[in-house]
């Protein structure tokens, strides 16, 4: 995987995404084999909930990974006041999280990955819960994010089209025995643009990891 | 909203008016006397005529209890964060606090008024131990009911074991904590009262429960009553201070304490 991929973990539940993503992260140790980072590479995840502190407002929570690190106070907010500008969130700084929508939250999670900066995005099906409109809305959102600041992602995700839509890359995983079932470069143009969803070549991609998920 | 709210203070109040015009019949209509069952006007005449006696008393056994409460706090919470160091200290303790909730403190509070030579420590000591179960068990709870997710955040950010319990766990033991206060808060007083019992101290620093005992033996029961009054108006207002500090303290955050129309 290269510095500004974005790939796609793709496949149904079962089939290792979230736990690959995991080791990864180090959050889980490999049974076998060994993951390669570069060296001190960090990784900010973003999880399949916001996963915010209640007690504490929204600014808050996203300085909380730099707290954690010991940053300083002018570093921390000026890194606060950033990630919330990137997901459109400026103002809801004081809010508390439950003052705010499941889109709306999700952001705050997303502007906490990124307010430490890191070398690779780990994002583990994190629109999943939302509805069509907003996940519709967050996937361009991400998308522009993506290319404005060159991050480094792994999307893990169970709709082909999210997948399609977003990636560069989309490695297709399937259950029992988890394995790699293909690895696809996805051609096209970045950022996707409003009619990409119905082009030809989006429903062509789309219809090709289907057979790859279920033979004809 | 507002008659929502009306409602659940004139509805049990109303009840309580309606209830103590009947009592007040029935004791007139039949001429039951005062020491077998007093009327409410007959009570509240003996509240304000030993009002000096009655109050001294709620005093210190109020002040029996809030001191247990306040020891069974910082004992209570201090036992809970060893609980959530270790597994085995968990493992090796919890019996021991059991074993102490489950012995009936009747039971007990001979031997500590034995052992403990100062009556007002011995007392403090019985309550302590009727209600520092509670705020262990349900604060030992809370600091391991951590979101995962958040955890795994805190693990990720290399987060030292002090900022972990500090930033992620106290904060999410805060309800479970204050659930656990709201029970102690009543068992401080039970405990304060069952222990003077027991003690059966009198003379200046007698409390509460020595006026019901003498009370008792003397058949004044209009005084027996009064007294029986105090004790439960001492526990509410215990009980719903508690229920405002946690309302305060959590409103912003935590479902327990959401405004319904939220």
């Amino acid at each position: 995987m290269r510095a500004g991929d974005f790939v796609a973990l793709l496949g149904p539940s079962g089939c290792g995404k979230t736990t690959l993503l995991r080791m990864m992260a180090g959050l889980v140790a490999p049974t076998a084999g060994r993951v390669v980072m570069r060296e001190h590479a960090r990784a900010a995840m973003v999880f399949q909930s916001p996963t915010l502190m209640p007690w504490s407002r929204v600014a808050g929570n996203v300085r909380l990974p730099l707290d954690l690190a010991h940053a300083t106070r002018e570093d921390a907010d000026a890194a606060v006041r950033d990630a919330l500008a990137l997901v459109g969130l400026s103002a809801a700084g004081e809010h508390y999280p439950r003052e705010l929508s499941g889109g709306m939250q999700m952001r705050v999670a997303i502007a906490r990955a990124l307010a430490v900066s890191p070398a690779i995005l780990l994002m583990d099906e994190p629109f999943a819960a939302l509805d069509e409109f907003t996940r519709h809305r967050l996937d361009d959102d991400l998308a522009a994010l993506w290319h404005a600041r060159a991050l480094t992602v792994v999307f893990v995700t169970h709709s082909i089209q999210e997948a399609v839509y977003l990636a560069t890359r989309v490695v297709v995983m399937s259950a029992s025995p988890g394995r790699v079932a293909a690895d696809l470069a996805i051609d096209g143009p970045h950022p996707r643009g409003n009619g990409y969803r119905g082009s030809a070549q989006f429903a062509a991609w789309c219809a090709r990891i289907s057979d790859v998920i279920a033979p004809p | 909203m507002m008659r929502e709210h009306a409602l659940r203070i004139v509805a049990p109040v109303a009840l309580a008016v309606v209830l103590l015009a009947a009592w007040q019949m029935v004791v007139t209509i039949y001429d039951v006397p005062p020491y077998l069952v007093p009327s409410p006007l007959r009570v509240a005449q003996a509240m304000i005529e030993d009002r000096a006696l009655l109050f001294a008393s709620l005093w210190v056994t109020v002040q029996i209890a809030l001191t247990a409460l306040a020891i069974a706090i910082v004992a209570g919470v201090a036992v809970a964060l060893v609980f959530a160091q270790s597994r085995i200290i968990e493992a090796s303790l919890l019996p021991y606090a059991i074993l102490l909730q489950v012995t009936p403190i009747v039971a007990i509070a001979p031997l500590i008024i034995i052992w403990v030579e100062d009556t007002h420590v011995a007392l403090v000591l019985c309550a302590v131990v009727v209600a520092i179960f509670p705020i262990i068990s349900s604060t030992s709870v809370g600091l391991r009911s951590v979101d995962p997710g958040l955890a795994d955040l805190f693990r990720m950010s290399r987060a030292s074991r002090w900022q972990t319990l500090v930033r992620l766990r106290i904060p999410s033991a805060l309800p479970y904590f204050f659930a656990g206060l709201r029970v102690a808060s009543g068992l401080a007083l039970i405990g304060a009262v069952v222990a003077e019992f027991v003690a059966g101290t009198g003379g200046q620093g007698a409390g509460l429960a020595y006026q019901i005992l003498m009370a008792g033996i003397q058949l004044n029961v209009p005084r027996l009553f009064a007294a029986l009054v105090l004790i439960t108006l001492a526990g509410i207002v215990l009980y719903t201070s508690v229920g405002v500090a946690s309302h305060v303290l959590l409103t912003r955050w935590h479902e327990s304490e959401m405004r319904p129309d939220r």
